[in-house]
């Protein structure tokens, strides 16, 4: 793999995320609503001049230019400025629950890619049996079904029929002074609906999709090669094949991960998950706009750096890439 | 000289849009130890499918052995568990096909494909199978085998290829080669490279060469012995030479007949007519509506691959003496 590559595509990233902050940045103050009523109102009632000493001290009453320039200056110190309503640091806020959603967000991908491409492999076996049906039927509703239905029928499911894993939370209050494992196992098991809430639609795309990959490269000649040399199905499934058909689904897992990012915002709020989807609903509904920003900012830095990941595991998964600029 | 490969009566049926078509019907064939047995007839008479047969690879469904049976050495293959199958492929019995751009798997080195091969056979250290793997490509006339044999497919020219998969065939030394067409993607000058290395391997390796073709020039070259196949049976069989110089079967003598010579570029002339479809094949010759020599007999009835000497011929004229 070439350092230049990686420089330039470093660059490019950096690119358009100023791009996005710029972006953000005059939508946010486009929309209705004014900031400093905001503000004001979480003081508690507000006269003129104190909405105008609000504006001067938030710096709202300077041409928009000029609020985007100084935005800009603060960006490129990582600094996102006071979260209007929690007078705060935006990065404090964000850093407390960006973990959070990571680790949502990478679990439920994990979660169904590996599904997702086992059914997958599994129904492209056989493309006319029962498997190859299932994933077909079980791919068009996981498409259909949004995402909040899955997750309030397993709320429902689970917090009344088969109360065997939390609905609510990331941890048990009761466990907050417990050892680093008890802790870890904790989280883990708060995960589990949410993460497969978030990994059911994906899911299903992965398995329609790797049943496809698969069922192209199981018909090409190298596969007939790998077993004209006596390798064992299992080989020829998992080894010649998937490496072969993993490339499109890891194009598109890149693709799909804003996607999860967005729908990780959904399922943190059914499920009361403290992660950024969670903090970026509510500072909407407080118009906080720094808050906003700050998720905003942190959710497209996510996707830039997914992207650039999925790029290198592509050169890496297919030779015919590596080397090219 | 024993025979290694006995194909006894083999029929291979196919399940298509048409219904249940026979692609190959009643074909019997042997291969004695070290020897060349080429395999000519047009495109879609069956060539592929009877190498596929003997490797246990007819794609099922839609394909299904209907009949017959296969010996490898006094073993029946047909009925064989796939696990005894798998462990005779690439081992015993090995196979090298038409599109060598395709055949190597590209997401994986050509030392990784060959060291697999070997490994699969034979108990070996990784280490070992490695520079086993780079004294094989140097054996199959790779140049800088030990760089190259890091290369990716992709980053090989056809031919170059096809000498990595005839390594790989050979790298467990089997007995039977079965080699498809192995030139056909390939351009002229590195064709005649290829069958240069194929005849050599056989000396050295002592492998007996299933050689698939449809070029009477690439038999004259290279066969022992030639089994002629048309729409699903072979219809005549003998020593190379005795069919290239004498012919029997109408179906043959066109196939010679279309040999470009240095003076007349017959390859330019064909058998005129075409296969009929396999759905669409009568009671009677498969050949008749194209021959010369058909009567009223010929659409009747199906002959037989009858010897005569040592010579075999499917065709009723000849038996008949109308030729
Ligand atoms: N997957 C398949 N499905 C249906 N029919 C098939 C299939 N594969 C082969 N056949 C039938 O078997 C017949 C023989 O095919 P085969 O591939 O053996 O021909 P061939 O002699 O190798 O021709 P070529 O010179 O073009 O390679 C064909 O006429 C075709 O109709
Ligand atoms: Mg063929």
């Amino acid at each position: 793999m070439s350092g230049s590559y990686l420089i330039k595509r470093l660059l490019w990233g950096v690119l358009l995320m100023a791009g996005v902050v710029v972006l953000n940045f005059l939508l946010i103050r486009l929309a209705p609503g004014d900031a400093a009523l905001v503000i004001a109102g979480e003081m508690g009632g507000a006269s003129e001049e104190m909405l105008a000493s609000i504006r001067k001290e938030y710096g709202l009453d300077r041409p928009l230019m000029v609020q985007l320039g100084l935005y800009l200056a603060d960006m490129a110190r990582l600094d996102f400025g006071q979260s209007f309503y929690f007078n705060q640091p935006v990065t404090g806020l964000i850093a407390q629950r960006v973990g959070a959603t990571i680790l949502l967000v990478i679990v439920a991908q994990l979660l169904a890619i590996f599904i997702g491409v086992v059914l997958g492999v599994l129904a492209a076996r056989n493309p006319g049996g029962p498997m190859s049906a299932f994933v077909s039927v079980f791919a068009t509703i996981g498409y259909a079904v949004p995402v909040f239905w899955t997750g309030i029928m397993l709320i429902i499911l689970f917090a009344s029929v088969l109360p065997i894993f939390p609905v609510e939370g990331m941890q048990s209050v009761k466990l907050r002074e417990a050892g680093i494992i008890v802790k870890s196992l904790d989280i883990l098991h708060h995960l589990v609906l949410p993460a497969f809430t978030l990994a059911v639609i994906y899911l299903a795309q992965y398995a329609r999709l790797s049943r496809a990959s698969m069922l192209e490269v199981l018909g090409s000649d190298y596969i007939r090669t790998a077993r004209a040399k006596g390798a064992s199905e299992a080989s020829v499934l998992f080894k010649h094949a998937l490496r072969n058909a993993a490339l499109p689904i890891l194009t598109v897992a890149g693709l799909q991960f804003g996607n999860l990012i967005s729908g990780a915002l959904l399922v943190e709020t059914v499920f009361n998950w403290p992660g950024m989807g969670r903090l970026a609903f509510d500072s909407i509904l407080r118009r906080d706009h720094p808050t906003i920003l700050g998720v905003l900012f942190f959710s497209a830095a996510m996707v830039v750096v997914a992207n650039l990941l999925t790029d290198l595991a592509y050169r890496f998964a297919d030779p015919r890439l590596r080397g090219r600029t | 000289m024993s025979r290694i490969l006995e194909i006894d009566d083999l029929a291979v049926d196919f399940d298509t849009r048409f219904g249940r078509v026979r692609a190959l019907d009643g074909v019997s064939v042997g291969l004695e130890a070290g020897e060349t047995l080429g395999l000519v007839g047009e495109s879609g008479c069956g060539k592929s499918i009877t190498a596929l047969a003997v490797m246990g690879l007819v794609p099922t469904p839609p394909g299904r052995i209907g009949a017959g049976s296969i010996r490898f050495c006094g073993e029946e293959l047909i009925k064989a568990p796939k696990s005894r199958l798998r462990n005779l492929r690439g081992a015993e019995i090995a196979m090298i096909f038409q599109e060598p751009m395709s055949s190597l798997n590209p997401v994986f080195t050509v030392e990784d494909q060959i060291v697999e091969a070997i490994m699969l056979h034979r108990p070996i250290e990784y280490d070992a199978a490695r520079r086993e793997a780079v004294a094989l490509l140097e054996r199959v006339g790779i140049p800088e085998a030990a760089q190259r044999a890091r290369d990716y497919p992709h980053q090989l020219s056809g031919g170059m290829r096809q000498r990595v998969m005839i390594a790989m065939a050979v790298s467990c030394r089997p007995r039977v080669l079965i080699a498809d067409e192995p030139t056909t993607a390939l351009d002229v000058t590195v064709q005649a490279q290829i069958f240069d290395l194929l005849g050599e391997i056989q000396h050295e390796f002592g492998v007996a060469i299933i050689l698939i073709t449809h070029d009477m020039g690439v038999i004259s070259e290279m066969a022992d012995r030639v089994a002629v196949m048309y729409a699903g049976r072979i219809i005549e069989e003998a020593g190379a030479d005795d069919v290239l110089d004498h012919p029997q079967h109408p179906y043959t003598r066109g196939l010679i007949a279309c040999i470009p010579t240095l003076e007349d570029d017959a390859s330019l002339r064909e058998i005129p007519g075409v296969v009929p479809p396999l759905h669409a094949l009568g009671r009677g010759c498969a050949f008749a509506d194209r021959c010369a020599y058909m009567d009223a007999r010929c659409r009747r009835e199906r002959p037989a691959l009858a010897p005569t000497g040592h010579h075999a011929n499917a065709c009723l004229a000849v038996a008949e003496g109308r030729l």
